[in-house]
């Protein structure tokens, strides 16, 4: 801290972080105290509610996943018929019949099946039910989601399974038993506290990135790219504006950058594409493209996906210009 | 036995031994080619392809082969159904599946087991231990049966040269990658949409690719078994017969259904000439034992008369009878069928 503005600048950091964690533990300590509640919903189901991996065995090991805390305010407001879910037209809870081990209520589809079965044959009645999974994954196939997830598949990790197992580490071993049993009294405490407690992820801040990225590392037939790198972000960033199930899963603020940078650990200052994609395509790793190849399929994967018009495939002049002879 | 009998037991001993051939065969699955473990392929994933024909383009150059009247860089000629020829060893084609455009790249498969080599009878054709179906023309007499017995309608005839035309098609580009080059049209390939490789290890990238993108990609390794196996494998997002790929193939090398008939061509001429050849002989030698049994029989009523007459007239008649007789069978011998004495 040589000069005065440096030190000037810290200190409005650190008063700015003091304000907001005393703000934060205030509004907290408020919600217990006052027994803040969540927005009601129209239905008058309760807003979120904790979904336990209710069942019917003794368990003592207390070997079980994390329960789900459920917000069902926020669903409810996306979809229009309560059937989508409750597809027996009872909208009663999902563990009274598809409990961990299964029931013959629920045609002995386990509580897992019940949540995270994917690829759903379609029923001949037209009423085919859905899980959190498969309908979170028919979201992705809206455009503004399509152009990342069709180039990149989010590892199945610890963090991707928090995104919802998420019930507050405030929760004890008692209630916890409890809840298995389907004995808990009341989930509301536990469900307002989770749910008051989440944090809002912010996103990266436009100056943390680079504006545009010369792509000029393979000058044969054309010339190389200027990449308009931040508006590309800024494009994306706009069409996940207000989005629950993108602020819900992007769990920080480079999930987005992993769309293009891959396979490499969360950072805002990933490895280059050549780090790992060679000019020609290496023996010991046949199944990774070649570096020309590896721009092509992210740049016209995203592209095609999001159903951007422009430009073609084949319009190789639009992006970079043809070298001079 | 009569002719009908014969023919009828003699065709039925030769469609059995022609059986016989072909169930052997394929019981022992024997092919003209064993399977090379370790031989090369390419993976085409038509997911990738964006049908900018620079594959062609390569083909044609780094084979030197004559460039086409409109240029490479016009894309519409895709949109028709093109087929390899002598002078375009490797095309794109354009197919519409909904509101999709799909690229497909179609050049010589390299079966496993080729049946071009099965029908070619001057033994031009030969799958070698790199996975290349080799074409050799010298000994080529233009007869195009592997055109004819191609699956996948890939041989092209130099119709144009009046000499020595020969059969041209897709090299595998075998002098590039001798010499540890990619074949010109992989290298060529801005998507990599061509993965040059071991075709036990392409196969293990695709279904990866598969099981990584199980909405991506059809479950299905198109040549992974079509036709006894092909070098070249395509991936696809659509079933294959969207993309004008055959998939009622069947999963044995097409040779398969002509070795066992083909097979018993030496065994029928070896050894139909001997048994016809013996049932002619028997026929001829039993004619001729006939005919001496017959004059024998006639001599001995002919000397039965004679005898009556000697006896009756005697011997003067007798041998006046003779006499006459001899002079008969001599005039009779010396004046053709129908002339009068």
């Amino acid at each position: 801290m040589r000069n005065g503005k440096t030190l000037l600048r810290w200190m409005v950091v650190m008063v700015v972080v003091a304000v907001a964690s005393t703000g934060f533990v205030l509004t907290s300590q408020e919600a217990q105290a006052a027994g803040q509640a969540l927005e009601p919903t129209e239905s008058g189901a309760p807003s979120a509610m904790v979904l336990f991996p209710v069942t019917e065995k003794a368990n003592p090991a207390k070997a079980a996943m994390r329960p789900v805390v459920f917000n069902h305010l926020v669903h409810e407001k996306k979809i229009s018929d309560c059937e989508t879910c409750h597809h027996t037209g009872d909208p009663t809870s999902c563990a009274s019949c598809h409990t961990v081990e299964g029931k013959a209520e629920g045609n002995f589809i386990t509580l897992e099946r019940a949540m995270h079965a994917e690829n759903i044959a379609k029923r001949a009645n037209g009423k085919t039910p859905s899980s959190c999974v498969s309908c979170h994954n028919e979201n992705l196939k809206r455009r503004e989601c399509a152009g990342c997830h069709a180039i990149v598949t989010p590892k199945r990790d610890e963090a991707y399974c928090a995104a919802c197992h998420n019930v507050t580490p405030k929760m004890t071993d008692e209630e916890m038993q409890q809840g298995m049993q389907g004995k808990l009294a009341s989930d509301e405490a536990l469900a307002t506290e989770t749910v008051l407690g989440k944090k809002p992820v912010n996103r990266i801040a436009p100056q943390a990135i680079p504006y545009k990225v010369q792509i000029d590392g393979l000058k044969d037939d054309y010339e190389g790219c200027s990449f308009t790198h931040a508006r590309h972000v800024a494009s994306l960033m706009k069409r996940m504006e207000n989005d629950k199930l993108a602020d819900a899963f992007h769990s920080s603020p480079e999930t987005l950058c992993q769309a293009c940078h891959h396979r490499s650990p969360l950072s805002a200052t990933p490895p280059k594409c050549s780090s790992c994609h060679k000019a020609a395509i290496d023996p010991a790793h046949p199944e990774r493209p070649n570096l020309k190849a590896a721009y092509h399929l992210q740049c016209m994967g995203c592209h095609n996906a999001m159903k951007v018009a422009r430009p073609q495939n084949q319009d190789c002049t639009t992006c970079h210009k043809e070298r001079a002879k | 036995m009569n002719r009908r009998k014969f023919l009828t037991v003699m065709g039925s001993a030769g469609v059995a031994s022609a059986l016989g051939a072909a169930t052997t065969d394929a019981d022992a699955a024997s092919h003209t080619y064993p399977y090379y473990e370790d031989s090369y392929g390419v993976l085409h994933d038509t997911t990738r392809c964006i049908g900018c024909r620079r594959c062609e383009k390569a083909c044609q150059q780094v084979n030197n082969l004559p460039m086409p009247e409109k240029p490479f860089e016009d894309l519409s000629v895709t949109a028709t159904r093109r087929r390899t020829s002598a002078y375009a060893w490797t095309v794109v084609n354009k197919y519409k599946v909904g509101d999709v455009e799909i690229f497909r790249k179609l050049q010589c498969l390299h079966c496993n087991d080729p049946a071009c080599a099965s029908a070619c009878f001057a033994k031009c054709f030969q799958k070698m231990p790199d996975g290349t179906v080799h074409y050799e023309g010298s000994q080529c007499v233009g007869c195009r049966y592997c055109m004819v017995a191609c699956p996948f309608y890939v041989p092209g005839f130099q119709y144009d040269e009046a000499w020595d035309p020969l059969v041209q098609k897709c090299t595998f580009c075998q002098p590039r990658t001798q010499k540890g080059q990619l074949p010109g049209c992989v290298e060529a390939c801005p998507m990599d949409a061509l993965t040059f490789g071991k075709r036990k290890d392409l196969i293990a990238i695709a279904k990866k690719r598969i099981a990584e993108n199980p909405d991506k990609y059809v479950n299905y390794i198109y040549g992974e078994h079509d036709a006894g196996g092909t070098a070249w494998l395509t991936l696809s997002g659509v079933k294959p017969d969207k993309l004008g790929m055959d998939t009622h193939l069947g999963n044995s090398p097409m040779g398969e259904l002509t070795y066992g008939a083909l097979g018993a061509v030496p065994m029928i001429i070896g050894f139909w000439p001997v048994v016809f050849g013996g049932v002619y002989g028997v026929s001829k030698a039993k004619d001729a034992y006939y005919k001496r049994e017959k004059e024998k029989a006639a001599k001995a009523a002919m000397e039965a008369a004679l005898k009556k007459v000697e006896e009756t007239q005697g011997a003067d008649a007798a041998a006046k009878v003779r006499e006459a007789l001899a002079q008969a069978q001599e005039h009779g011998c010396s004046c053709k069928h129908g002339e009068d004495a």
